[in-house]
């Protein structure tokens, strides 16, 4: 009966119902009987309510880019984090006989096939330099001569020369192998790899080539790239963790506090970070090491751990990066703490760690969690670009960064040393500022355009 | 206006004066001695070179003598890379280098990224409009190092027909400059067209743009003198680093293609550990970025009047 007193119910006129009145009359005791539970429930909430980030996970999913960025990124730290489990090599290992592949193979067959045509083609001149002479010192004897030591240093020297050039030719090599019709397949293996594959055994090829000392790329670039994901995620957190509280107590006490603080991070804004980064990850690392070698302790057992270099590289971070993030906490804060509940809370006594804290970081967490993540890639633009000057990420350890500057010595024969980190890490910044901008739109929608 | 013009000039010059301190501090945190090499020199030696180059001072002297010799423009010499050589004159001889270079990257960053910016807006939704976006968000998320090899690699040799320019850069001429410009000019083109659509998309929604078009006006006029001139100002702010910036040389840039610029000494000065010239060039860039950020500041006041220089920049 209640419910349907609802229905008819007249919005917008004072008029009361008489309906409604006379049907008063009617209620009886068991109408002012409390509600079952299953009433309440179907009274207190029609559908479930949706929280903010509930919210913001629907606005997101609905934005293709950045979905399609965030299963991206997902492959991508998998490649990362899974993919060295999966491959039998590990970075730092050099495989011998394997250096200098490429990322594609011939099998065996096929090379015996090319090593015959060219021998048939270069003929008798390829032939290997001790026999050249064995064959001319035999002839020599044959028409009853003695050849001098000096006829015989000749006739090895060309014999060699020829080999050379023939077993050296890469065009003719790769001439004969059009001529055939012989194909390359996908993964590169050594020699003695595809004799034991031959054999029967399994062996994993280097599908991205393998480095000059052996090392297999592929490995190489999880590597890097889990060091380039963790060095951003690290760096932005500090980032977070620094900036937030420096700009939410730079807010929030204001007046003189607010005024020195604001001087300090109009210096530091003012200073030229990538340069001053750049003297700090090498002088300093070079200090961390002297300290590494010269004490004992936590600290000086961390250094060696850590790398010399990606510790400067987070102090200075930790030094200069955190400017912009205080400054929108600082902003947001500053418009928060006029709002009544700040004032209730400290009406009740809340201190002002406690109002932070509790009230105001809470409430500008969209921001936060935006402007951390659109950190990530500038982090992960620093590191590769220390690596790739030499002042980043130290050997053994890899990133793609330091991977690319590597790969510059042999570009001209092996472009694809380059081209893999080189995708992987255009690809994972494009990654990351698609999903931060997709971020950005679905947590704070008052400034999507 | 005067009061706003000192207050920017004093703090840039406190900037200048901490950049010089920290420098300061850190040259005296590295490890050893200037002096120590493969062969250790007996104690007097070491003595006599600490006692003629000021070493055997209190630091506080030191400090004071190195700020000096600053203000004369003294940097102290190399100490490995060209021995005894002044760090000033390796500076002014390296940076004309960097300075032609960044000059045109710079130029083409801006005269190709704006107008990108504003076909952008001006289609927007539209098939250039993605295409535009697509090229600029690619871009920014390319490090110059990516950019600059791939290039060196496609157009300096690695595919046959494509060998359009020389792999070793040479002075003077004007196919070695293509590549290290374009690269350098890169990232910065596609920031400045990103930010200039979105400017010129807020300025476009203006009441102004409205009533100009309810006069009549040709669009061209629209878009090019009422619609720009707003949209110029936030690429402004970002301009004021950058030229600065590209100028000093991508270090990457002039590395990946050999450029005898200052860049790529800085970067060979890191790898010799010549600290005086790591020092040196690091003054002399951060205060020649600061400078141009300062200029940059006061500029804006003359492209809009309608900032008011009293209150923070926020």
């Amino acid at each position: 009966m209640a419910e349907n007193k609802i229905k008819r119910a007249k919005f917008g006129s004072l008029q009361p119902d008489v309906e409604d009145v006379i049907a008063w009359s009617e209620l009886t005791a068991a109408d002012f009987a409390p509600a079952t539970s299953a009433e309440k429930d179907s009274f207190i909430q029609d559908r479930p309510s949706t929280s903010y980030w509930k919210d913001a996970w629907r606005r997101f999913r609905k934005n293709k880019v950045a979905m399609v960025a965030l299963v991206v990124l997902v492959l991508v730290a998998l490649f990362a984090f899974v993919g060295p489990m999966v491959v039998p090599y590990s970075y730092d290992q050099f495989i011998s006989g394997a250096e200098n592949l490429h990322p594609w193979h011939y099998t065996l067959e096929d090379q015996q096939r090319v090593a015959e045509e060219l021998a048939a083609r270069t003929g008798a001149a390829a032939a290997d330099p001790e026999t050249a002479v064995e064959q001319a010192i035999a002839e020599a004897e044959a028409k009853g001569e003695t050849l001098s030591s000096v006829d015989i240093a000749r006739i090895r020297a060309s014999a060699k020369v020829a080999a050379e050039s023939g077993s050296e030719g890469e065009a003719t090599e790769a001439a004969v192998r059009k001529d055939l019709g012989i194909r390359a397949h996908i993964g590169g293996y050594s020699n003695a790899e595809l004799q034991r594959k031959a054999a029967g055994e399994n062996v994993f090829p280097h599908l991205f080539g393998t480095d000059r000392y052996g090392r297999d790329i592929m490995v190489r670039v999880m590597i890097g790239t889990r060091v380039s994901m963790l060095v951003g995620l690290c760096a932005a957190l500090l980032v977070l963790i620094i900036g937030a509280l420096y700009g939410s107590i730079s807010g929030y006490f204001g007046g003189k506090v607010d005024a020195v603080m604001q001087r300090i991070v109009e210096v530091i804004y003012s200073v030229p970070e990538v340069l001053v980064i750049l003297l700090l990850s090498t002088v300093l690392g070079d200090a961390l090491l002297e300290y590494a070698n010269t004490h004992t302790g936590f600290i000086a057992n961390m250094i060696p751990v850590l790398g010399k270099n990606l510790i400067s590289m987070f102090l200075a971070f930790g030094l200069l990066y955190w400017v912009t993030m205080s400054r929108i906490i600082r902003g947001q804060i500053l418009q928060l703490k006029q709002q009544e509940y700040v004032t209730a809370a400290r009406a009740l006594g809340a201190s002002g760690a406690r109002i932070i804290r509790k009230h105001l970081l809470p409430n500008c967490i969209g921001q936060i969690v935006v402007t951390t993540c659109l950190q990530i890639p500038s982090a992960i633009f620093l590191e590769s670009f220390l690596s790739f000057l030499g002042v980043g990420v130290t050997t053994p350890m890899t990133s793609l960064g330091s991977m690319a500057s590597e790969a510059l010595e042999g570009l001209w024969s092996y472009p694809y040393r380059l081209l893999f980190p080189a995708i992987i890490l255009s690809v994972m910044i494009l990654a990351f500022n698609l999903v931060g901008d997709g971020l950005r739109d679905a947590l704070d929608p008052k400034l999507k355009k | 206006m005067a009061k706003y013009i000192v207050k920017r000039i004093l703090m840039a010059l406190f900037t200048v004066f901490v950049v010089a301190s920290l420098t300061f501090v850190l040259m005296k945190a590295v490890p050893g001695n200037p002096f120590l090499s493969e062969k250790e020199p007996p104690q007097s030696v070491i003595d006599a070179l600490n006692e003629k180059y000021g070493l055997d001072q209190p630091l506080y002297v030191q400090y004071a003598k190195y700020m000096g010799g600053l203000l004369k423009g003294d940097l102290g010499v190399s100490v490995k890379m060209q021995k005894d050589y002044p760090v000033i004159k390796i500076i002014t001889t390296m940076f004309p280098v960097s300075a032609s270079i960044g000059l045109f990257a710079i130029l083409w960053a801006v005269l190709v990224g704006v107008p990108l910016g504003c076909i952008s807006a001006y289609y927007r939704g539209r098939a250039a409009d993605s295409g535009l976006r697509v090229v600029c968000t690619v871009g920014i998320s390319m490090p110059s190092f990516v950019v600059a090899s791939l290039l060196l690699f496609i157009f300096c040799g690695g595919i046959a027909s494509l060998k359009i320019f020389p792999t070793i850069f040479q002075m003077g001429n004007w196919k070695s400059y293509v590549l290290p410009c374009f690269s350098l000019g890169f990232y910065p083109m596609c920031y400045i067209a990103r930010q200039s659509r979105a400017a010129m998309l807020d300025s476009l929604n203006q009441e102004y743009i409205k009533t100009a078009r309810a006069k009549g006006l040709k669009t061209g006029k629209i878009i090019f003198k009422h619609a720009l001139r707003n949209a110029l100002i936030p690429v402004l702010t970002y301009l004021g680093p950058q030229v600065a910036f590209t100028l000093c040389g991508g270090f990457v840039v002039e590395t990946v293609f050999t450029v005898p610029g200052l860049g790529r000494y800085f970067v060979q000065s890191i790898n010799n550990r010549d600290y005086p010239v790591i020092m040196g060039t690091t003054i002399f860039l951060a205060s020649f970025i600061i400078v141009m950020n300062l200029i940059v500041d006061l500029l804006y006041k003359i492209v809009d009047p309608r900032i008011d220089l009293g209150k923070e920049s926020a």
